[in-house]
């Protein structure tokens, strides 16, 4: 019995330190959790201030954007030396050649209202400036928009529509004659009504060098400007945009150079008559889009421009300082482009385009003894079809021919320089282009 | 040369008539529900279509329908010009515009909040940080916790150009990553306010919205949103490249027929017609 007694005794005192001990063991728990707790919201606290730092830090980031692209392609010409608008005329001992037709990257800093832009291309020829510009957005009305530094000359629709997004390698004959490198230096307002009728128009035009992207060298300024429409009918996926565009400008003229208008085969007589020799265009684009059922949407654009160019005795392109005399030419011209999609992938392209850079002349004329009209004075039309296949969204292939038909010069034409214009040339190109854009 | 062309032609075949389709939906995070629910029943009643939902938000969708990685967008605003003018240069078509849903954008608060109206005017105060105190607006003396969306959310461009007359969100607003969590921290928060679809409104309290100080204040209900009453719904849209064809027009109509309405509903959207 004493014996029991002893053991119930223990054991009744073994439950009773277990219970204090648990009752212990338990507050201390407790405690500890609250302390951890404590210290798991102190450290979600920590990390959401250093996430909202963090985000503030990454908004400011997102506000830059890098793009670009790469164009690599192979051409094939007809002949050696083939003279080209698509790319740039063939050296004289080949006609096939590979290039980095354009290696463009853009990096803009994009603060809603105002705007960096700063885009560089960059080939084996070597690097250039494309454009370098700040912008502004009135933040009232969000309408009105400044523009200042090199970017697109606004005119008419080629020039804006980028070379990563067209469907044919290189843009018209006459844009290239007339617009070489799209941008110029100056400064443009944009007016793009954003609500009721009036957002269905558009306007931007400014002042500019009239150099393209090299400096300044006169004192007057050239207006450009496109008063533009886009009619968007969404129930039947139609949409038609076009403008008319306006260049108003002049190229200055040493006093010592001459002055000749080429309307004719006689012999034009040499005046110095002004300092600055008119540059003025006109121009008229549409765009029509639709949307087929199940074979996918197409475009049907054109764009016909008019005016007074001037050039040299030998090149209709935009008279320089540093040249000699001045030729004026009146020149017309224009393209449709057909682009049809077929699914997600594909696109067929056909183009046809016509410059006719002294529109007063014939081919017939050039060649007259005593003329001063010379090959710049031919008028060109280019054929060209294709198809461009969309690997991904990156990347896109340009398969591409193109058939240029020259107008052919007096027969009897006696200077050397006219003697392969009698037929027409060997400069149909083809292209492969494969391109990279992000 | 025969057995050539029978191998080709049988398979040409197996690629064109497979029978097995399928439909990629990416877009608004408004919309990924009813877009999942969507897929789900149309699946379980088409085994040879798949469908495929992603959101990311009504930006990042019309973003993959323009680089060619989706086949319908959804959206929770409806697209932008400048969005329209890349889907022109990429496939020559504005893009179709289906409305698939509507909803009431409604205005969150902890259920423990005595306001229980606000007209549009002072949503707009609050999220432009004009009003920063709960006692400005009747309720406690308490600063009020703005919460809001990220900028590629449609609900995020929505609310600013249709209620904020597009300026900015005040830079005390705290953007989170979907509606779903707008809902779980206004939900813990007792002076928080949100904003997103009503499809989300779970354990917090939604505040009814007049168009100004004089008006009546409705809540975003299928009656109000019907009668036109609730100033701030919306149409959710699906956007397609072009003119939808084949699976993806049967998906579309359906969508659009009872059945897929009856889902909007049982979301807790509102049908379109």
């Amino acid at each position: 019995m004493r014996k029991i007694t002893v053991l119930v005794s223990f054991l009744l005192a073994l439950s009773f330190s277990a219970f204090a001990q648990s009752s212990h063991d338990n507050e201390s728990d407790t405690l500890a959790t609250k302390e951890e707790v404590q210290n798991v919201k102190g450290a979600v606290e920590g990390l959401n201030e250093s996430y909202l730092e963090t985000k503030a830090v990454v908004d400011a980031i997102k506000k830059i954007k890098i793009s670009g692209y790469i164009q690599a392609q192979y051409q094939s010409a007809e002949v050696d030396g083939a003279k080209s608008f698509a790319g740039g005329d063939f050296p004289v001992t080949l006609h096939n050649r590979f290039a980095v037709r354009r290696g463009r990257v853009k990096f803009n800093y994009d603060n809603d209202l105002t705007q960096y832009v700063l885009q560089f291309d960059v080939t084996e020829k070597g690097m250039g400036i494309k454009d370098a510009y700040v912008s502004v957005k009135e933040p009232w009305l969000k309408t009105f928009g400044f523009t200042a530094g090199v970017f697109d000359r606004p005119f008419g629709f080629e020039i804006s529509y980028s070379s990563s997004n067209r469907e044919t390698p290189e843009r018209t004959r006459m844009y290239q004659t007339l617009f070489p490198g799209e941008r110029d230096l100056g400064a443009k307002i944009e007016i793009f009504p954003t609500s009721g009728p009036l957002s269905l128009f558009n306007f931007k035009g400014g002042f500019f060098a009239g150099n393209g992207t090299t400096p300044e060298t006169d004192n007057a300024k050239d207006f450009i400007g496109r008063l533009g429409f886009s009619f968007p009918f969404e129930a039947s996926n139609l949409a038609i945009d076009g403008g008319i565009s306006g260049y108003f400008g002049s190229v200055l003229v040493d006093a010592v150079k001459k002055t000749y208008t080429l309307n004719s085969s006689s012999v034009p007589v040499g005046d110095s008559l002004s300092k600055y020799i008119d540059r003025n265009y006109l121009g008229a684009d549409v765009q029509l889009y639709y949307d087929l059922p199940v074979l996918g949407g197409f475009s049907l654009r054109g764009e016909y421009i008019s005016g007074k160019n001037p050039g040299t005795s030998t090149s209709n392109a935009v008279y320089k300082q540093t040249n000699g005399d001045v030729y004026l030419r009146n020149f017309s011209g224009y393209y449709i482009n057909y682009v049809q999609n077929i699914g997600s992938s594909l696109q067929l392209v056909v183009k046809y385009d016509v410059f006719d850079p002294n529109s007063d002349v014939k081919g017939d004329d050039i060649g007259v003894s005593g003329s001063k009209l010379s090959v710049a004075d031919l008028k060109y039309n280019t054929l060209g079809a294709g198809f461009v296949y969309y690997w991904d969204g990156n990347v896109k292939f340009t398969f591409y021919y193109d058939t240029v038909s020259n107008e052919k010069v007096n027969a009897n034409a006696v200077a050397t320089t006219l003697a392969p214009y009698k037929s027409d040339l060997k400069d149909n190109v083809f292209t492969l282009r494969m391109q990279y854009k992000f | 040369m025969k057995k050539i062309l029978l191998a080709l032609l049988v398979s040409v075949s197996a690629f064109g008539f497979s029978g097995n389709e399928t439909i990629t939906v990416k877009g608004s995070d408004t919309m990924v529900i009813l877009a999942q629910r969507w897929a789900e029943v149309y699946m379980s009643k088409h085994p040879d279509v798949t469908v495929q939902v992603t959101g990311g938000g009504s930006g990042v969708g019309i973003s993959a329908l323009i680089n060619g990685s989706t086949d319908i967008c959804n959206s929770s605003r409806p697209m932008k010009s400048s969005e329209r003018d890349k889907l022109k240069q990429r496939y020559n078509s504005l893009g179709v515009e289906i409305k698939a849903a509507k909803d009431g954008l409604s205005i969150y608060t902890s259920q423990s909040n005595p306001v229980s109206e606000l007209s549009i005017d002072q949503i707009e105060q609050v999220y432009t940080g004009k009003i920063t105190n709960w006692k400005q607006l009747g309720g406690n003396d308490s600063k009020i916790i703005v919460y809001g969306r990220e900028n590629s959310s449609g609900t995020y461009v929505y609310f600013k150009d249709n209620v904020l007359g597009g300026a900015d969100f005040t830079s005390t607003m705290q953007s989170l990553p979907g509606t779903a969590a707008v809902v779980n921290a206004v939900a813990k928060d007792k002076n928080a306010i949100g904003f997103g679809g009503a499809a989300y409104a779970k354990g917090i309290k939604i505040i009814k919205v007049k168009e100004d100080a004089n008006s009546t204040a409705y809540l975003p209900t299928e009656e109000n949103i019907k009668a036109n009453l609730y100033p701030i719904s919306r149409f959710l849209f699906m956007y397609t490249k072009s003119r939808p064809s084949g699976a993806m027009k049967d998906y579309i109509d359906w969508i659009l027929s009872k059945e897929g309405q009856d889902i909007v509903t049982k979301v807790g959207y509102f049908p379109v017609k």
